[in-house]
């Protein structure tokens, strides 16, 4: 598809903000073009990347309970995390990427509750290891502002 | 309801509360963009009284159909009943209606303050050269509200009571049930940081104070002189512990990548100093850290709940996707690396 929708994304932004917006009376349609506009600029980002992240998140949280699995001595969670660890994407649609996304990240809220817990030898390793995932995540999706200066 | 539509109701209306008031006229009806939590309209109001014509521009705030915050629009209304006597900038409120046969919905009506701005938090300089001056006084006027008498000035009225060692807790529940309610997928690190919260409890305010509860950049109005005029948006306001307000001021969400200046003004340090000094309450680091970590997780609730609002069609205004998108990816940065660190101390 052509031209790239990122470049269609950040062309409209250009757009309703230097040509829509000035020609608006109305405060609040102007608020809303402007707010609208910087979406556009970060789906263009987003659009791009987001099948990507979404992937190497699920990939990493299985990776994490697969070595959770073989500490964690509860049976119900240790079950729940080789389940987990198990399965795979097998479409790369973000809806079907984000379901997968949403049902790792459930377990993952489950094993970190647990691994806080625990004073066992095992759990500070894996704790520090949901840290590294979770600080690796929201850094991976962080959004770039567009510049209005 | 079209803008041209609602001048003649709001017109109505002030007839029915201006009865010395003949020939209302109602005109420059406009809403104002941003107020997610209530909608928001400036217009011009003018009548004969005494034999002279007079005008007065006025705001009127509007319960939404649903809002971003789910707030009670008497609570605000009672805030600037409360403070404009005080001296502390805010806008005079005039009238309190909950009859729907007016505009179909709630609504208050205040003054409208005229020739002033409001920063935006996404702005990386938004006081440009008036940054300090703006920001000393952004900082005293917060040590006013957390040295105020909430019983004296009238605040606390219809709020019921609540203890030191209660605020932190009442708070946590009421954001935690927020995301069990509106969250559209799970929140690892809002979990994370609800159970570091309750692990830690921060020690009691020395005394029950006003918070704000949405003290920031961008709540505020300023001229071109640099001086505030307005302290806006006291829709969540409450009695607590008015390191509730420090926190969330200094909330690097606000500060647009520069957590040295919160909200874009003074210098974190010269800016608690000046609390401080008007508050006369001494700033405690531990509590202060609790209820840092928690206005990053209220702010969380806050973009979760919007995201649901927009998701679900109940509401459409394109601010509350904003937020979901943006201010959800900020704090679950901010949280995430404060967290972790405090992970790490924790297994030391």
């Amino acid at each position: 598809m052509k031209p790239d929708v990122e470049q269609v994304m950040q062309g409209f932004f250009g757009t309703l903000l230097m040509d829509v917006a000035p020609h608006l009376n109305a405060e609040y349609s102007m608020g809303n073009v402007g707010i609208m506009g910087m979406m556009m600029f970060l789906t263009a980002e987003e659009h791009d990347r987001a099948a990507e992240i979404r992937v190497a998140e699920n990939a990493e949280m299985r990776a994490l309970f697969a070595e959770a699995a073989g500490s964690v001595e509860d049976a119900a969670l240790k079950a729940k995390l080789t389940q987990a660890a198990a399965g795979g994407d097998t479409s790369l649609r973000i809806k079907a990427l984000d379901v997968a996304n949403a049902g790792l990240a459930g377990v993952l809220v489950e094993l970190q509750a647990h691994v806080e817990a625990s004073r066992a030898a095992w759990a500070g390793p894996i704790e520090a290891r949901i840290w590294d995932y979770l600080l690796a995540a929201t850094e991976r999706r962080k959004l770039t502002f567009p510049s209005l200066g | 309801m079209t803008m041209d539509d609602l001048a003649p109701r709001i017109a109505a209306y002030l007839a029915h509360r201006m009865p010395q008031a003949s020939d209302i006229e109602v005109a420059g009806v406009s809403r104002i963009h941003g107020g997610a939590s209530r909608e928001t309209f400036r217009l011009s109001a003018s009548w004969r009284e005494g034999g002279n014509r007079k005008t007065r521009p006025l705001i009127l705030r509007r319960d939404p159909v649903t809002s971003l915050i789910e707030t009670e629009r008497d609570v605000e209304y009672n805030a600037y009943r409360a403070f404009h006597p005080t001296g502390l900038p805010v806008p005079e409120p005039l009238y309190l209606e909950t009859d729907l046969k007016w505009l179909d919905r709630p609504f208050f009506i205040m003054e409208q303050i005229e020739g002033c701005t409001a920063g935006s938090p996404f702005n990386p300089e938004p006081y440009g050269a008036l940054g300090e001056s703006v920001g000393r006084q952004f900082w005293t006027h917060l040590g006013h509200i957390a040295a105020a008498d909430p019983k004296a000035i009238g605040f606390d009225a219809n709020m019921g009571s609540i203890a030191p060692d209660a605020c932190w807790k009442r708070e946590l529940d009421k954001w935690e049930q927020v995301i069990d309610e509106d969250e559209l997928a799970p929140q690892p690190v809002a979990r994370a940081a609800i159970r570091w919260l309750r692990r830690n409890p921060p020690p009691p305010p020395p005394k029950i104070s006003v918070v704000h509860g949405d003290y920031r950049t961008g709540n505020f109005l300023f001229n071109p002189d640099g001086e505030i005029r307005a302290i806006l948006d006291w829709e969540m306001c409450h009695l607590g512990d008015p390191f509730e307000d420090v926190a969330w001021a200094a909330d690097p969400l606000w500060a647009f990548q520069r957590p040295d200046r919160p909200g874009g003004m003074i210098a974190r340090d010269e800016a608690f100093a000046i609390w401080e000094k008007e508050s006369g309450l001494t700033i405690d680091p531990i509590r202060l850290r609790w209820w840092e970590i928690f206005n990053s997780l209220k702010g969380l609730a806050i973009w979760i709940s919007a995201g649901k609002e927009y998701q679900t069609g109940a509401n459409r205004d394109p601010v509350l996707a904003f937020s979901s998108w943006y201010c959800t990816d900020v704090h679950n940065r901010v949280l995430a690396k404060r967290l972790a660190e405090l992970s790490k101390e924790a297994r030391r």
